[in-house]
């Protein structure tokens, strides 16, 4: 236990001091809900968006490149599993998610007077397993793409789309009925649909019942792909 | 531990023993029926040019890879089974392995002591290998030889009883490369048990009690250097190596 809080806060500490990281966690969906004006139904899709960036957008690359420059292999000859760094680069993704989030969601309230979540603790739920889901989809990119450029880019042309069309950035409402039509597919909709859900008060038992089965699926698939070196 | 239990072993005079080790990757034999044995305390080269199977051995003595054929034992123990548990036991710098780019020494040394049961205190570990003034600097912005030295402190922050080092001064220029030589003489001289790999000829002469040369996945000469190259009747432990490689073919 001691070894994974000290493998996780040194994880949290290193996205801390990336700038990219921070920036499109923290100061993007700042921007966004100033352009908007501080419109009551975007923050939870920003919300998503933000575990997004993070899950799909950084996390491929960051294992990639543990497993390119041989970070996994040294932990590997320690009394350590490895596995234990990508649990605490998980832990790490949905902390600094959360801060982000967190920070978003206090200046909806108190700069743009958005009405407050209605339960905070469904709201939280469906936080975690958004965030969460979307690590997973993460842990399968670099499960699939070996190098860590690879690893990089697939994870922002896969994060990048499913923003747009799962009503992340912007509201599916706004999409042409095409596009819209893609969203149903999309892993990260239900993330959206549990989140919004949440922030109004009501439980959205399917979206979160789908959110928990593709966390199940993604990690068995990143498991049995995964290669240590 | 109880009087007689396995570990018991350790007091022995074998640290390690290898017994025709065999490691085959898609048909070529990495390594070829590999024996040899590292007394406790000693400091033992494996030395050979790359593709000798140094690596391979040393990865099967560490429990990163699992033999197809043969026996190791690392004190008292089948590395391929008790992986973990050795580990609290082993020191291990691994060739080209490194940290993320933007963890600082200090942090990497004290999360690495977070891993082990017996720690020694990753400060004194900073300060003894000379890294203090190096503790807010992050892994990327380190030089190669400041890289190499935290990932030797880095195997001893678990107070190991066997160290096993990989290709420890490759790519260092001459003098980081005196500064590792030293700090590896230090550690003989504490009383570890140290296996360095290396395709230095002459790093393996000035630090290793007795060497095993290996050459295409077996052990072509083996014994203290001087041995050796009185055996080939050579100049140096290189000379030797092409002499014993020469007469092989």
């Amino acid at each position: 236990m001691k070894a994974f809080t000290s493998l996780t806060a040194t994880e949290l500490r290193l996205l801390l001091r990336d700038p990219a990281s921070m920036f499109f966690m923290m100061a993007f969906p700042l921007m966004l809900l100033v352009l908007k004006r501080g419109e009551s139904g975007a923050v939870p899709g920003y919300i998503a968006m933000i575990a997004a960036i993070g899950g799909m957008g950084a996390l491929p690359g960051v294992v990639a490149s543990y497993r390119e420059r041989k970070v996994l292999k040294r932990l590997a000859a320690t009394p350590i599993s490895p596995v234990l760094l990508l649990a605490g680069q998980l832990v790490a993704q949905v902390v600094a998610a959360l801060a982000g989030a967190v920070v978003l969601v206090v200046a909806s309230i108190v700069v743009f007077d958005v009405e407050a979540p209605r339960n905070v603790l469904l709201l939280a739920a469906a936080f975690l397993l958004c965030s969460v889901m979307v690590c997973s989809l993460g842990f399968v990119i670099a499960a699939v793409v070996r190098n860590t450029r690879g690893a990089s880019l697939i994870g922002m042309l896969v994060m990048f789309p499913m923003i747009f069309l799962a009503g992340a950035a912007v509201p599916r409402k706004a999409l042409p009925d095409s596009l819209r039509q893609i969203g149903d597919f999309l892993p990260l909709t239900p993330g959206v649909q549990a989140l919004s859900d949440g922030w109004s008060g009501t439980a959205a038992v399917f979206p979160m019942m789908i959110l928990a089965g593709i966390i199940v699926a993604g990690t068995a698939v990143a498991a049995a792909l995964f290669r240590w070196e | 531990m109880p009087y007689g239990s396995p570990s018991h072993d350790a007091l022995s005079m074998e640290a390690i023993e290898v017994r025709e080790l065999r490691k085959t990757y898609g048909g070529t034999h990495a390594v070829d029926g590999v024996t040899f044995t590292v007394r406790t305390g000693e400091t033992f080269g494996l030395v050979g040019h790359n593709g000798a199977g140094k690596t391979t051995t040393v990865e099967c003595l560490i429990g990163l890879r699992r033999p197809d054929g043969g026996t190791v034992r690392v004190l008292g123990e089948d590395p391929a089974r008790r992986r973990r548990a050795l580990a609290q036991r082993v020191g291990a710098q691994l060739q080209e392995s490194s940290l993320p780019e933007r963890i600082k020494v200090a942090e990497a040394l004290r999360m690495f002591g977070s891993f082990y049961k017996r720690a020694v205190d990753w400060r004194q570990v900073m300060e003894r290998w000379g890294l203090k003034p190096l503790a807010r600097k992050a892994f990327g912005d380190l030089s190669g030889g400041q890289k190499q030295r935290l990932m030797l402190a880095l195997a001893l922050v678990g107070d190991p009883e066997v160290v096993v080092l990989d290709e420890l001064t490759t790519g260092l220029d001459p003098i980081a490369r005196r500064e590792t030589w030293r700090l590896v003489k230090d550690l003989k001289t504490a009383g570890t048990t140290v296996v360095l790999v290396s395709h230095y000829f002459d790093e393996t002469e000035a630090l290793c009690d007795r060497v095993a040369v290996l050459a295409r996945g077996r052990v072509r000469a083996m014994g203290s250097p001087s041995e050796i190259i009185a055996g080939t009747g050579t100049a140096s432990l290189e000379e030797a190596y092409f002499a014993l490689e020469g007469a092989d073919r």
